[in-house]
């Protein structure tokens, strides 16, 4: 049996920072469903958000996520993410993080959504990509163990605590119990479960629906971000970045219609306000073909476009046939983020004794209701960094939990019969079905506009695919690389999760950030203003409230 | 459009060796090869083939695409099928192929760690870089690692050319304590390394470019 005292799930950046800080003062591996260095954290173009400036200051970042947030951010969380953004930005330069600079050699930032000052730190649009490969190289640096290729497929829950995981190993295709004193998830998103997304084919929530499945709390899953500027069609990333460097929104008039939305930022109004702008536009026929609207660079000169925005240009040549440096790229909003997630305190710990959780599959709250550009990368560095320390903290003071027997006993047989089974090959119904049907469902009815009785058609049609997915025979045999077996268990993972942000989206009669109900367009402070708890009941999620930490900022309209 | 898939199948478990298999599918000529891989993969669940980001940033749909290694993801439908409809599609030659495309990375990424892969930090390091050295980095830093230049090159040395790029681009960062001490690390004199890089562009499926000059740090 394997035994780590730190065990991180998930290679991304909030998982390597983790690890790197927990390896400090444990033993600690990496597990991770890919190579950590193919994590979708790599992806990430904009940058990272923090007050370096002399003209910013940390109050000020405080105060635009909290706005941003819809008052939904816990604002003690919020303080931590920024309070200790700087240090993190020095410390990742020193790991030796190539960021782009400015003219005095200082480390450059720009503007993104939101924010009142070019606040993130960046290279060029491949901000994500290059941070994550610093890490990985602090990782071979420590030489920290990585199991690449091996899916987490139960937390091991003994006596309340968890105490370890079974974990699947692709390559060799048999199951392993690995014995750890904490777990810290760091798994991703779930972005997956919309057929439109911005999203890798990785992102299928696992690590939010199987600490739920161990009695782990999720909350705010009914919030999830879409962003505005995603090519038309493949929905591949047109970064943020590109409106922060100038770039307009036009509709089919021409027009730069921000500017009856947000008069005051334009471009750089909140995700939220951009992405339902254009679908409004597109609603109501000014865009183009009654489909798109147009991100439109061309006034900013090729020598910017190239230098700033390199990753940006190259996709749209290749996936959209447009070179953004002479003419407009078609874009449309697509799913990109979850602010939901698995609960947490400030330290990453979860309501799971032996769990904490970091990054995007997380929920420690600093986004709330509306994440702003620039602060889903600042969060996977610094709440990693929080929950590798207090892993490591745990891993010194408590000795190893009790695994017994009949715990890995029961676990080994309920999954075994998975990979043994010889259920692959024709039968009626199918997992690439199930997933379609899921995935524009989402997309359709739990999208940027929602209302109660489609939420509520949603909400009846999951449970009908969900008893379709149970009678799927699972594809076992036992075979190296069966990506069939990981779909089965990433659809069963994404219908969990569709269930919880369907019902939790019916449940909050009001809209705020993200989360907008046509049947109840006005933010509703006396009934709302709090956190939705979700944990798994005997049939179905069981749903709460919880309330928001408001330190120093009182509510107020939000208007840009 | 129909297209004739030509995919390379192999399962230990039960296969003596590689055999080829067709599979038809319909996709656009602007779709992507992972796009018809995603259909053919309808068809047989069982196909093996690695995928995540569909954008040419992970690496992890590397493959031998009618014999000229590249991304599943980043190559079109139209640039890639030939007269009479076909796509031949094998694992990256220079891997040991595990099963159908997949192919055994670990070797792959163990050879980074030949060159010492992470900046060594001078103690006395301010934090600054001049805009023009961090541009220097920027290109070598873009290196995904999906292996495509492994499989495209003949072995320059012992240290995979992967590795050189990290390791070249570790000699170009003024932060870094070993500087040319890196160039005797990697093992390849200077004139092949001079080759290396001028070959790396078109090899590249990022087109990444180091300048010559590092050779002379």
């Amino acid at each position: 049996m394997l035994m780590h005292e730190v065990l991180v799930v998930g290679g991304g950046l909030a998982g390597l920072m983790a690890a790197l800080v927990a390896s400090q003062k444990a033993d600690v591996a990496v597990l991770s469903k890919i190579y950590p260095t193919r994590s979708h954290s790599g992806a990430a173009q904009g940058g990272f958000n923090a007050a370096l400036g002399e003209d910013d200051s940390i109050e000020d970042h405080i105060f635009d996520t909290v706005k941003g947030s819809d008052y939904l951010g816990d604002q003690d969380a919020i303080e931590v993410l920024c309070s200790e953004g700087p240090e993190v930005i020095l410390e990742l330069e020193r790991m030796g993080v190539p960021w782009t600079r400015t003219p005095e050699g200082r480390v450059a930032q720009r503007s993104l959504g939101g924010a009142g000052f070019p606040r993130a730190c960046f290279a060029a649009d491949f901000s994500g990509h290059v941070v994550l490969h610093t890490l990985f190289e602090q990782v071979l640096r420590r030489g920290i163990k990585i199991y690449p290729e091996w899916h987490l497929v139960e937390l091991l829950v003994e006596d309340g605590q968890v105490a370890g995981v079974l974990a699947y190993d692709l390559a060799r295709a048999r199951l392993e119990v690995i014995r750890s004193k904490a777990v810290i998830l760091a798994t991703g998103g779930y972005g997956r479960a919309f057929a439109k997304t911005t999203n890798a084919h990785a992102n299928t929530g696992d690590g939010m629906a199987i600490a739920y499945r161990a009695g782990a709390i999720l909350s705010d899953m009914e919030f999830v971000q879409f962003h505005p500027t995603t090519l038309y069609g493949t929905n591949i990333l047109i970064s943020e970045a590109a409106r922060g460097e100038g770039g307009y929104l036009r509709n089919c008039h021409g027009e730069r219609f921000m500017v009856h939305y947000a008069p005051q930022k334009m471009e750089l109004a909140p995700r939220d306000v951009v992405s339902r702008a254009i679908f409004k536009e597109i609603k109501e026929g000014r865009g183009f073909e009654g489909q798109y609207v147009h991100l439109d660079l061309t006034h900013l000169g090729e020598a910017l476009v190239a230098e700033r925005l390199p990753q940006v240009r190259d996709l749209a040549i290749r996936y959209a046939g447009v070179d953004p440096a002479s003419a407009p790229m078609p874009i449309e909003p697509a799913q990109h983020y979850s602010m939901g997630g698995v609960r947490t305190d400030v330290w990453g710990m979860t309501s799971l004794p032996g769990l904490l959780a970091a990054g995007e599959v997380a929920n420690v709250s600093v986004h709330g209701a509306n994440r702003l550009g620039g602060n889903s990368l600042l969060e996977t560095v610094v709440f990693g960094r929080r929950a590798g320390h207090r892993a490591a903290q745990l891993a010194r003071q408590e000795p190893w939990p009790t695994l017994s027997a009949a715990t890995i006993t029961r676990a080994y047989e309920s999954w075994s019969s998975l990979l043994a089974g010889r259920g692959q090959g024709v039968q009626e119904d199918s997992t690439f079905a199930i997933r379609q049907e899921m995935t524009n469902l989402m997309t359709n009815q739990v999208g940027v506009f929602r209302v109660g009785s489609e939420l509520e058609d949603a909400v009846n049609r999951l449970a009908k695919l969900k008893e379709r997915y149970q009678k799927l025979k699972p594809p076992g045999g036992v075979q190296p690389f069966n990506y069939a077996l990981m779909d089965y268990l990433e659809v069963g993972y994404l219908l969990d999760l569709c269930e919880i942000i369907a019902r939790g989206a019916l449940r909050r009669t009001e809209s705020r950030g993200a989360h907008y109900r046509l049947d109840y367009p006005q933010r509703d402070d006396q009934n709302w203003l709090c956190h939705t708890f979700v944990r798994r009941g005997e049939d179905r999620p069981e749903f709460s409230n919880g309330p928001v930490k408001i330190t120093r900022y009182a509510p107020q309209e939000r208007g840009y | 459009m129909n297209v004739v898939l030509n995919i390379c199948r192999f399962n230990p478990e039960v296969d003596v060796k590689p055999y080829f298999q067709e599979f038809t599918v319909l996709v656009e000529e602007h779709n992507t090869v992972l796009d018809a891989l995603l259909q053919a993969w309808q068809q047989d669940p069982g196909l093996s083939f690695r995928r995540s980001c569909r954008s040419a940033i992970c690496g992890s749909c590397a493959l031998c695409i009618n014999g000229r290694p590249g991304l599943a993801c980043q190559t079109l439908i139209r640039n890639a099928i030939t007269e009479d409809g076909r796509i031949t599609l094998e694992p990256l030659p220079h891997f040991r192929q595990l099963k159908d495309l997949v192919v055994d990375l670990d070797p792959f990424f163990e050879s980074l760690k030949a060159v010492v892969p992470w900046v060594v930090i001078r103690d006395n390091h301010d934090g600054r870089m001049t805009p023009e050295v961090a541009r220097k980095l920027e290109s070598p830093a873009t290196c995904i690692l999906c292996g495509v230049c492994h499989a495209a090159m003949d072995d320059p040395g012992e240290v995979k050319p992967a590795a050189l790029v990290k390791g070249l681009r570790l000699a170009l960062d003024p932060r870094d304590v070993l500087g040319a001490a890196r160039l005797q690390l990697m093992k390849v004199p200077r004139d092949i390394l001079r080759l290396f890089i001028k070959n790396l562009p078109e090899k590249c499926p990022k087109g990444i470019t180091v300048p010559e000059d590092v050779c002379h740090v």
